[in-house]
């Protein structure tokens, strides 16, 4: 019989699968950029190709300025999913809920400040969840 | 097994290279045009002109160049033709522009009429990024007084410039370098 904690955690886990953007570990973006509707977002707006600290973005452009954003490494592979909220909007009120990751295994999460960049100008938090635990590294290079 | 006078030439040779090695020429008008870095830190949680204030002699070039590396930036004059922002260049002067300058990209802009140029980054606007630059001095003839020269604010936008005085003062660095 499961314990009430492991209950817990299986139903943590299935609703995070739930809000994963393809579901499982064997989908094609977690290797190779992400089919339409996602975009490369230096081909949206004028930001460097390999932004160090984030990847390679990719962005569904309907989903503007929260994400997910796909963040690949040098080599094409998924390493984090990143979500950008406007503080503004957080203290008027407006939330973002049941949004999708790019994978649902998450090593661990960073969150910070950003003044703005274009696609997201005013000042915005980064919510960046890395997928393993070497992907923090993978993205931190020029 | 190393001599002692070949140690003491190493310990003095290398120091020395390595100081030659960091230098820079001053970033006056006598080593090329005036520079202004566009910096930021890490993770884009800070962003800024360096330096904020800068002096440079009438006809003077100025460039600016990206150097974050995880951002773009423009140089953007104050000037109702740009964005609609109030006037905070030299009657007179035209208004210019940098496009978004990707890590590593430079723009360059000839200042020619003396006075108060002051200017910001487009995608910083919310952030406050701004800068000022002078050119000339209250003693040239086609300097005109204008009321926003002793004002550090700007309307509707965080940011402050430095103070017309404190860059005049760094003029005598320029001069000297």
């Amino acid at each position: 019989m499961l314990s009430h904690s492991r209950f817990a955690a299986l139903a943590a886990c299935s609703v995070f699968a739930a809000c994963t953007y393809a579901g499982d570990a064997t989908s094609p973006h977690l290797t190779a950029a992400p089919a339409a509707p996602y975009a490369k977002v230096s081909s949206l707006v004028k930001l460097p190709d390999f932004i160090p600290g984030l990847g390679t973005l990719y962005v569904d452009p309907s989903t503007l300025p929260a994400g997910p954003f796909l963040g690949y490494d040098r080599d094409g592979r998924l390493s984090a999913t990143i979500y950008m909220v406007p503080i503004k909007a957080l203290q008027n009120g407006e939330s973002w809920d049941a949004l999708k990751t790019g994978d649902a295994r998450v090593d661990s999460v960073d969150i910070y400040y950003n003044a703005g960049h274009p696609g997201v100008e005013e000042p915005h938090v980064h919510v960046v969840l890395f997928h393993d635990a070497a992907a923090r590294a993978r993205l931190a290079g020029k | 097994m190393m001599s002692r006078r070949r140690f003491l030439a190493c310990s003095l040779f290398l120091p020395a290279l390595a100081w030659l090695a960091a230098w820079r020429p001053a970033r006056g008008h006598g080593a090329g045009p005036a520079l202004v870095a566009m910096r930021g830190t890490a993770r884009g949680e800070r962003v800024w002109f360096e330096p904020a204030g800068l002096w440079i002699p009438q006809g003077a070039t100025v460039r600016f160049v990206n150097e974050d590396a995880v951002n773009v930036h423009t140089a953007t004059a104050f000037h109702p033709d740009l964005h609609g922002r109030e006037r905070r260049i030299p009657a007179g002067a035209p208004p210019w522009t940098s496009e978004l300058l990707l890590p590593g990209e430079h723009y360059d802009v000839v200042l020619d009429q003396p006075g108060v140029y002051d200017y910001y980054c487009l995608p910083h606007a919310a952030h406050g990024m701004v800068g000022r630059i002078v050119v000339g001095t209250p003693e040239d003839a086609q300097w005109t007084h204008e009321s926003y020269y002793q004002s550090t604010r700007t309307n509707g936008m965080p940011g402050t410039f430095p103070e017309l005085n404190g860059v005049l003062a760094t003029r005598s660095r320029h001069a000297s370098g």
